[in-house]
């Protein structure tokens, strides 16, 4: 089947239509449904648990499957053998559910099953604070599981980005069999706003890779020539043999260094080669920018209103927004290092995405960090006075500069002292 | 493991169900490759995650049948063992245990010591059978690689029970058991000289010792708590309680 008739419209019973007043986490409960997700397994997590709530409610109306399963490691596991029944799967959880998951993430990428992971991030580590947003999970979304393999990571910013990138990542789930995340926030998670919900033969549906063909012939990781197999269900009288080993076209596992070279070389490539069409930014006056902005998530908002007070201040500023944060924009970045002075990289942790920005940065432009320790966001004027530090300075920074926000003046200098 | 792959094999073909409509997947220790002349579809799970990936299968498609086979299933994946047969997920857990990692059932032969625990081990093993049935397993049964035939009708059996199902198959490692000096390399014969079938036994008194024989047959055989009927009933009166509480 051409990639052109594997698009659908979505069915009109699964899309609630209409203008809604509702949270981030509704809004990606509503978007995997209309996406046609027909299977969430979860275990209820603060910040997460508002998603639960409307896939819990609204899904049996619409045939979707929810069950509470004892944990997160069944949770996760249960998608995955219902991703091989047939049906588009989702998983929804928060900081110490994510990181109970991982292993069979790693299972996800290696048999190349579709599905979609929600995470509303927490503050951390551990328990951290659970009610308060973080945006420190972003490195484990891309290195969590052990070996090789490449995934995709969004990061929405409003209640409507929920629902649209719910959407889009059940699409890419299904165009690239590879795990998708969704990399949102307590903040806006528990945001509410307007989110309109346009009508089903608005929104188009990736549909299933199946394999038609005679039950001799297949070959359950077989590729096409976009490097993506063709998946099959269980019960159709393929008589597969699926395993978690590096295994070869028929599934049956293989110890050879060639096998293993040529299977997790595919398991990457399928990502990294499409990179061009998976990768989404949203740049604002870049072209004549002396400092560039890179953010995603929660700190790309309250980074507009710092780039504001720059702008007043007759600084060249432009914006980078991540909106899928891995496949990383290694080119773009390295491309703009070329004519900016700096980035300015706002994250709600102490540095994981900014590294990345430095690698492709190649000092060639100073970058600068806008820490924060979770629990809260940013400070606009922070955001804003690291631009105006990165403008005014001339000399050439060794790696990642580390800019003193208010917050941590008035913790380690201010005579901050902790509650008797 | 080709006498269970024998028995799963007249099991199936005894209880009648199409091949194709089933499913297994498995844990990590049993994976070989003759389970594709069974016609069937394999899945091999992440550790322990067998019988929580089966819940999703049947749940994704309801029409399938599900046999879950776990090795050291109480430790990995012991919870969704309790939690499967506490809401009556419609699967055949089939739990094969060679006391390798002594978990399940244990090395009952505490002089001897095992593989991983050269110095012989304090720890008490799991009644298997009894844990099934308290936690609400429609059927359970325990037999071991000798008896093909009664574990086949115990799986053909099970396959058609609504609700969670469970055998516990004492199968060899034979590689490892050579390691074991007090426990007869003829495997068979070791298990021929002590086990004693007791079909109905309680539950309870059905462990694994090392001063009894052990005990294999079939020890519950019961129906589906959950009845169409029941889970109507439940249904209902929610409605009623709701209706009530938000009339006042």
């Amino acid at each position: 089947m051409s990639q052109r008739e594997r698009k659908v419209n979505a069915n009109p019973k699964d899309v609630l239509t209409g203008v809604y007043y509702i949270d981030g986490d509704v809004a990606a409960g509503y978007g995997a449904l209309a996406a046609g997700c027909k299977f969430v397994a979860g275990y209820p997590i603060t910040p997460s648990t508002e998603a639960f709530e409307a896939v819990c409610h609204r899904g049996p109306q619409v045939g979707a499957v929810f069950i509470q399963m004892e944990d997160e490691l069944g949770s996760i596991s249960a998608i995955m053998g219902a991703a091989w029944a047939g049906t588009k799967t989702m998983t929804i959880t928060s900081g110490p559910g994510y990181s109970l998951m991982q292993e069979t993430i790693g299972y996800g990428a290696m048999l190349e099953i579709p599905f979609v992971l929600l995470n509303i991030q927490r503050g951390g580590p551990s328990t951290g604070v659970p009610t308060k947003t973080g945006q420190a999970d972003m490195m484990q979304s891309r290195w969590g599981a052990h070996g090789d393999y490449e995934l995709i990571a969004i990061a929405p910013d409003s209640p409507q980005e929920m629902f649209d990138y719910t959407l889009k990542a059940f699409n890419l789930a299904e165009k690239y069999r590879c795990p998708v995340m969704i990399m949102s926030d307590e903040c806006v998670g528990h945001m509410t706003e307007k989110v309109v919900i346009p009508e089903a033969d608005k929104i188009e549906i990736e549909a299933r890779r199946m394999y038609t063909g005679p039950a001799s012939d297949y070959l359950p990781f077989k590729p096409d020539p976009d490097l993506v197999p063709k998946m099959a269900k269980a019960g159709q009288g393929l008589n597969l043999y699926i395993t978690g080993l590096v295994h070869d076209e028929r599934g049956f596992p293989v110890k050879d260094a060639e096998y293993r070279s040529a299977y997790v070389r595919r398991l990457v490539d399928k990502i990294r080669l499409n990179k061009d069409k998976i990768i989404e930014l949203r740049e604002e006056g870049i072209e004549e920018a002396e400092v560039i902005v890179v953010s995603y998530g929660i700190s790309s908002r309250v980074a507009v209103k710092g780039v504001e007070i720059a702008r007043q201040k007759g600084i060249r500023v432009g914006t980078l927004r991540l909106v899928t944060v891995w496949p990383f924009p290694d080119e773009r970045i390295a491309e703009l290092a070329k004519r900016a002075k700096a980035f300015v990289v706002p994250e709600i942790n102490y540095g994981q995405v900014v590294f990345d920005v430095a690698r492709c940065a190649h000092g060639k432009a100073n970058v600068v960090l806008v820490p924060h320790g979770g629990a809260g966001v940013h400070n606009p004027a922070d955001v804003a006075d690291a631009i105006e530090f990165a403008a005014r300075q001339e000399t050439p920074i060794q790696g990642v500069y580390e800019f003193k926000t208010r917050l941590e003046k008035s913790v380690f200098e201010g005579g901050f002292k902790l509650k008797e | 493991m080709n006498s269970i792959i024998k028995a799963l094999d007249k099991g199936i073909a005894q209880s009648g169900i199409d091949r194709k409509i089933i499913s297994i997947p498995s844990d990590i220790p049993f994976q070989p490759a003759a389970v594709k002349t069974l016609g069937i579809d394999y899945f091999q799970t992440p550790r322990g995650r067998a019988i929580a990936f089966g819940s999703g299968l049947k749940l994704g498609n309801p029409g399938l049948k599900i046999m879950a086979v776990v090795g050291d299933l109480m430790t990995l994946g012991g919870n969704h063992f309790v939690h499967g047969a506490r809401r009556n997920m419609e699967l055949l857990v089939l739990c094969i245990n060679n006391f390798a990692y002594k978990k399940i059932a244990g090395m009952p032969v505490r002089s001897a010591g095992t593989a991983f625990s050269a110095y012989s081990t304090f720890e008490e093993p799991f009644n298997f059978p009894h844990l099934g049935n308290s936690c609400g397993a429609v059927y359970t049964a325990r037999w071991t690689a000798l008896h093909i035939d009664e574990l086949a009708g115990s799986i053909a059996e099970a396959l058609n029970k609504r609700g969670l199902s469970m055998i516990e198959v004492l199968a060899p490692g034979p590689n490892y058991y050579k390691s074991i000096e007090s426990i007869d390399p003829d495997i068979l014969q070791f298990y021929f000289d002590n086990s004693i079938v007791k079909n109905n036994e309680d539950p309870r008194n059905v462990a694994i010792t090392s001063e009894e024989k052990i005990v294999v047959g079939k020890f519950t055989d019961k129906d589906s708590k959950n009845t169409r009927g029941q889970i109507h009933a439940a249904r209902s009166a929610t409605d009623a309680f709701r209706r009530e509480r938000w009339l006042r």
